[in-house]
């Protein structure tokens, strides 16, 4: 395996975290020194050692898919075995398997696969660690807990890369997904629509303030008509969100008027005590446009005048 | 890229506030936050500068990049040793409503910001610390 | 930092000005001195400041800019704000900034339409 591909995102775990975390399971330099020890005896069972996981991977149909009995994939899986032994667990060790992991849910390899390889892995090696150090039980069982500890480090990380991955694919389809249901339409030649539904969270208000606004710039709308029908309550964050984008857009020299503001949404405002002063809104989207049309009518009378 | 982790911008004279706005502006720019967090960050680093330099005459702005379990950020702390803040309660409320004066800096600023904290103790100095997040990796909250 | 003196244009009546990305402190406050002098030297009734490249709008920068209208309106003028960035709208309602008696337009066309219209409704 390639070391770490330049990319531009921060690790999903960073050197600090990574001390922190063999500090935790109490990986010590002793135990990377008896793993060190441990390398030619690894390098002389890692063949064998594959070939068995490799068996075992034929008797499942999921992994059949992901590991198919090919040379070089084996020849991968046995370097990534010896890295176990290799004796330096440090940022080169780290970027290895976070590449790894990330590989791994890219092909869409879930965690239980290849953590039960490790499992099948720890399984094959354990006597032969017994085998090769039977003249020193101590030792023995310290060399097998050091490389318990190594894989139990491997395994965490596998997860961390994976739900870090998971939770972009989830991040990017949420803002997909808010994305079509706060479209930003324009209906007339300066005047846009922004169907609000559902409550107004602080991420939620910052995402549809940015999408409003810009859109305000990009059409060069005059009036900006923000639909609450779909608004099923408004509680004081809603409603204080609601008041920010209405003099952010002012600040940018147009106008946002509030539609859909329904009997309960009129008692809920006064009894919130929220100041709408100088707003202007309409009960339905319909006499929003409406205002809209007058307003732009006016405009453009105005303008006329003076030619 | 060898991005930076980590840097300082001294406050001597009034041009430093746009010193200070433009090493934070880059700074926070290469850290992936948003252009309207980019603006955010920067604009709280103004304000707090320019306490800075109306209040105690000098000082230094140091920033750093944060990353803590998956999370990345920015720390901007803000060091003097002017005459310090009286009643930092009082402070944080001055000038907030009316929009003027030199008060709306810190109130404001902590408003941009999402952590915040200031220790001053009169005549030896103050310190303003503020932090802000973005989302998860990857996901730049723009 | 060099100093970055800001232009104040006359276009007939109105008084356009065009600001840097980051104007410093001085600048800012020059400006304002500069606009009062040009307002009595040409009796204008308008003032526009396209602020469509400005990155960074703090208080000190409202502040200036909210006095600026109001010393402008005592000497007959109309302000208006044109071009205001969304990133910049959206932190400046977050700080709860004003731009007291200044109004707001979308870009410098429109700013100028803002003017003749109040104009010729006699305001």
């Amino acid at each position: 395996m390639e070391g770490s591909s330049g990319q531009d995102r921060q690790a999903e775990v960073t050197m600090s975290e990574w001390v922190q975390r063999k500090d935790f399971v109490g990986f010590t330099d002793d135990d990377a020194q008896l793993l060190r020890n441990l390398r030619p005896i690894g390098e002389a069972y890692a063949d064998e050692v594959v070939e068995e996981l490799y068996r075992q991977f034929f008797r499942f149909e999921e992994t059949r898919v992901f590991f198919p009995d090919d040379p070089k994939l084996k020849a991968m899986q046995k370097q990534y075995f010896l890295g176990l032994t290799h004796g330096d667990y440090g940022e080169a060790y780290l970027a290895n398997r976070l590449h790894i992991g990330r590989v791994h849910q890219q092909i869409g390899l879930s965690p239980r696969w290849y953590i039960g390889a490790y499992s099948i892995y720890t399984q094959l090696v354990f006597p032969q660690i017994m085998a090769a150090l039977r003249a020193d039980l101590a030792k023995a069982q310290r060399t097998f807990l050091a490389l318990l500890k190594v894989i139990m480090l491997d395994t965490e990380l596998a997860i961390t890369t994976y739900i870090a991955a998971s939770e972009e694919v989830i991040a990017r389809q949420s803002r997909e997904i808010l994305e079509i249901s706060t479209p930003v339409v324009q209906v007339w030649k300066g005047v846009i629509v922004a169907p609000l539904i559902g409550m107004l969270d602080t991420q939620r208000a910052q995402q549809f303030m940015e999408r409003l606004l810009t859109r305000v710039v990009e059409t060069r709308s005059s009036v900006a008509l923000v639909d609450i029908t779909g608004v099923p309550m408004l509680d004081t964050r809603t409603a204080q969100h609601l008041l920010e984008a209405i003099a952010a857009v002012r600040l940018l020299g147009a106008q946002l008027v509030l539609t859909g503001v329904r009997p309960t949404i009129a008692q809920t405002l006064v009894h919130l005590g929220i100041d709408l002063e100088g707003v202007v809104t309409r009960a339905s989207l319909e006499a929003g446009l409406r205002f809209a049309m007058e307003s732009m009518h006016l405009q453009d009378a105005t303008r006329n005048e003076h030619r | 890229m060898n991005a930076e982790h980590a840097g300082e911008v001294r406050i001597h004279s009034e041009s430093d506030i746009v010193a200070t706005r433009k090493t934070v502006r880059t700074a926070a720019t290469q850290l992936g936050f948003g252009i309207t967090d980019v603006t955010r960050i920067v604009t709280a680093a103004s304000e707090l500068a320019r306490n800075v330099f109306r209040y105690a005459g000098s000082g230094i702005m140091r920033w750093q990049a944060l990353d803590t379990g998956g999370r990345i950020g920015i720390e901007l702390t803000f060091e003097d040793r002017g005459p310090g803040i009286t009643d930092v309660e009082q402070a944080m409320q001055a000038g907030y409503t009316s929009g003027g004066g030199l008060g709306m800096g810190l109130p404001g600023a902590k408003r941009l910001m999402d952590e915040f904290e200031i220790a001053s103790e009169i005549g030896k100095g103050t310190i303003v610390t503020a932090k802000k997040w973005h989302g998860r990796l990857g996901d730049s909250t723009s | 930092m060099a100093d970055e003196s800001i232009t104040v244009v006359k276009v007939r009546d109105v008084l356009m000005v065009t600001l840097p990305a980051d104007p410093d402190d001085a600048s800012v406050s020059a400006l304002q001195m500069k606009v009062l002098q040009m307002m009595e030297q040409y009796d204008a009734t308008g003032l526009v400041l396209d602020i469509s490249a400005v990155e960074t709008l703090d208080s000190f920068f409202a502040r200036t800019v909210a006095e600026t209208a109001q010393m402008t309106a005592l000497m007959g003028g109309r302000t208006v704000i044109a071009g205001m960035r969304p990133s910049v709208a959206i932190t400046a309602t977050q700080l709860g900034l004003t731009l007291g008696s200044a109004m707001t337009a979308l870009d410098v066309d429109r700013a100028l339409d803002t003017l003749t219209d109040a104009g010729q409704r006699g305001q």
